[in-house]
């Protein structure tokens, strides 16, 4: 079903993009952990009044009385869907459309492979990828939240919101593996599996700024994911993350049905 | 039986570019030209024997296989080395070889050691910063260190040095020895004519002829015989110009070009 060689060069190309997003986070995340106290949050929120729209355009909205809430606020709306989705559009483009593109793929079918499993294997490895970002996360919050604020937290509650942001990112990378397998060539890989995220990103910005834009939030899948409704287990947002992950597996496996039926001309 | 059987293949890319309604076969054991200038199908033909593309209408078998359906089982045992030749740059031509070692699940007995001391290749160098005929080397390594009983070769020598060119006449004629079926597609007449038993002449992506190339070379190759006043005369005649010296008499030889010998199954037609 899916090539272990394969499989190991491809993580092995994946590690520095993994290492390097890992660090940027570990920076982020236990700054902003770290930064949750009633009085410095008073300085967070006073930027709020005095730029509401730029900070609300990422998501970030004041008055957050819990440490969650506050993580809410000021990861779950930039730092942690930024990264996961640079780390989606790099690799899912590397993956297929750019083997194709200089002809490497011919090393990888010209052999008894099928095409069905060099697609799994390198749909594997993204999705690989995503995971290890989100449960990465996952442990750097409740090691940062134990450390800082011992009882702050409430595991159950950032497993949820992390399960929801997880669906989010596995939507994120089946349009780029969709994207890298559909694409003719890498131009249309990249400018769809880049564009698609990146427009709905802005879209979501604009949306969150209030005001008239506001329906514009219709229009981006960023809105299925709702990480104040994922903590209070609202049932419209536990929809809308398996809506998202549900999506990011069709598109999956819309992207590995469409490259074993490509014409490849390589 | 034939081993690689081309049935009525057709791929229209529109105006006038594809191949049409195209019928060949290779026998098993046998070396198979596949001759025509560029843009004449010859790589189209090839992807779809390599089940890259597939068929619009008619099909290719290779061992009685579907190309297209089972490219995994005939890959097993051919190999394959295209024209343009590219690799994961980011490996050193060792690691691109171990890794195609584990990818198609060889075990240790397999060919890589003796084809790289045949080439005389130093694998270690990254591939990014290796000449073309270093990587051309290193892509028949690729291709052959599994003991294939299939070659396709695509334009296998452009670009190559003619010491380089000869050694894979070499490797060829030694293939063919094995009981190994190929095939070789090239623009140049020279490159078939040295290294196989039948040529197939495709030119906008139909096939124009297929003969022995015997009869190829009976058909396109003029010989003239001069008769000179003295043997002095036409020992000297016959170095400058190549020929067979037979006392006072010369036959010298010319080879019609590629492009004459198309004209010739082409004639008249003002193409």
């Amino acid at each position: 079903m899916m090539s272990g060689v394969l499989y190991k060069r491809e993580m092995k190309a994946s590690i520095r993009l993994l290492v390097i997003f890992g660090a940027v986070l570990t920076l982020y995340v236990s700054i902003i952990i770290s930064m949750y106290d009633p009085e410095l949050s008073a300085l967070l929120d006073s930027y709020v009044e005095l730029m509401p729209e730029l900070m609300a355009a990422v998501g970030m909205t004041a008055g957050a009385t819990t440490l969650i809430g506050f993580m809410c606020s000021y990861l779950y709306g930039f730092i942690l869907l930024i990264f996961p989705m640079l780390f989606c559009i790099l690799r899912g483009n590397a993956l297929v459309a750019k083997y194709v593109e200089d002809h490497s793929m011919v090393s990888l079918v010209a052999a008894p492979v099928k095409r069905r499993t060099i697609a799994l294997t390198q749909m594997l490895v993204l999705l690989t990828g995503t995971v290890i970002l989100v449960g990465y996360s996952t442990i750097l919050e409740l090691v940062c939240g134990a450390w800082y604020f011992p009882g702050e937290l409430d595991t159950a509650q950032l497993l949820t919101l992390n399960g929801g942001l997880l669906c989010l990112h596995l939507l994120i990378g089946g349009i780029c593996f969709a994207a890298s397998c559909l694409a003719p060539d890498t131009k249309y890989s990249v400018g769809f599996g880049a564009g698609v995220p990146i427009l709905m990103y802005v879209i979501q910005m604009l949306a969150n700024m209030g005001g008239k834009v506001e329906n514009a939030k219709y229009f981006t899948f960023f809105t299925l994911f709702d990480p104040e409704g994922l903590v209070a287990r609202e049932s419209g947002a536990l929809a809308g993350a398996a809506l998202l992950g549900l999506g990011g597996l069709a598109l999956y496996g819309l992207g590995a049905a469409a490259f074993c039926r490509k014409d490849l001309h390589i | 039986m034939s081993v690689i059987c081309v049935d009525h293949l057709t791929r229209d890319y529109g105006g006038g570019k594809g191949v049409f309604d195209l019928v060949f076969s290779v026998e098993k054991g046998e070396a198979f030209g596949f001759l025509g200038p560029n843009g004449a199908g010859k790589t189209t033909t090839i992807r779809h024997l390599m089940g890259f593309l597939k068929a619009q209408q008619g099909q290719c078998r290779i061992d009685g296989l579907d190309c297209w359906r089972d490219s995994d089982k005939i890959q097993a045992r051919l190999g394959y080395v295209p024209g343009e030749i590219s690799f994961f740059g980011d490996m050193t031509g060792a690691e691109y070889l171990r890794f195609m070692e584990g990818y198609r699940k060889l075990g240790a007995g397999n060919r890589k050691k003796e084809l790289l001391d045949w080439f005389e290749l130093d694998p270690s160098g990254k591939i990014k910063k290796m000449s073309k005929g270093m990587k051309q080397k290193l892509g028949l390594v690729a291709a052959m260190m599994h003991d294939p009983e299939i070659l396709i070769f695509d334009e296998p020598t452009s670009g190559l040095d003619p010491l380089m060119q000869s050694r894979f006449v070499e490797l060829v004629a030694a293939e063919k020895q094995k009981g190994k079926t190929i095939l070789l597609s090239s623009h140049m007449f020279e490159e078939v004519e040295r290294t196989c038993d039948r040529i197939g002449i495709i030119r906008a992506g139909r096939l124009a002829a297929v003969d022995s190339v015997e009869a190829l070379r009976q058909r396109h190759i003029r010989r003239y015989t001069v008769t000179l006043d003295s043997v002095q005369q036409a020992e000297a005649f016959a170095k400058d110009f190549d020929g067979q010296q037979e006392g006072c008499r010369v036959t010298v030889a010319t080879r019609q070009s590629l492009e004459e010998i198309f004209m010739n199954y082409y004639g008249g037609r003002g193409e």
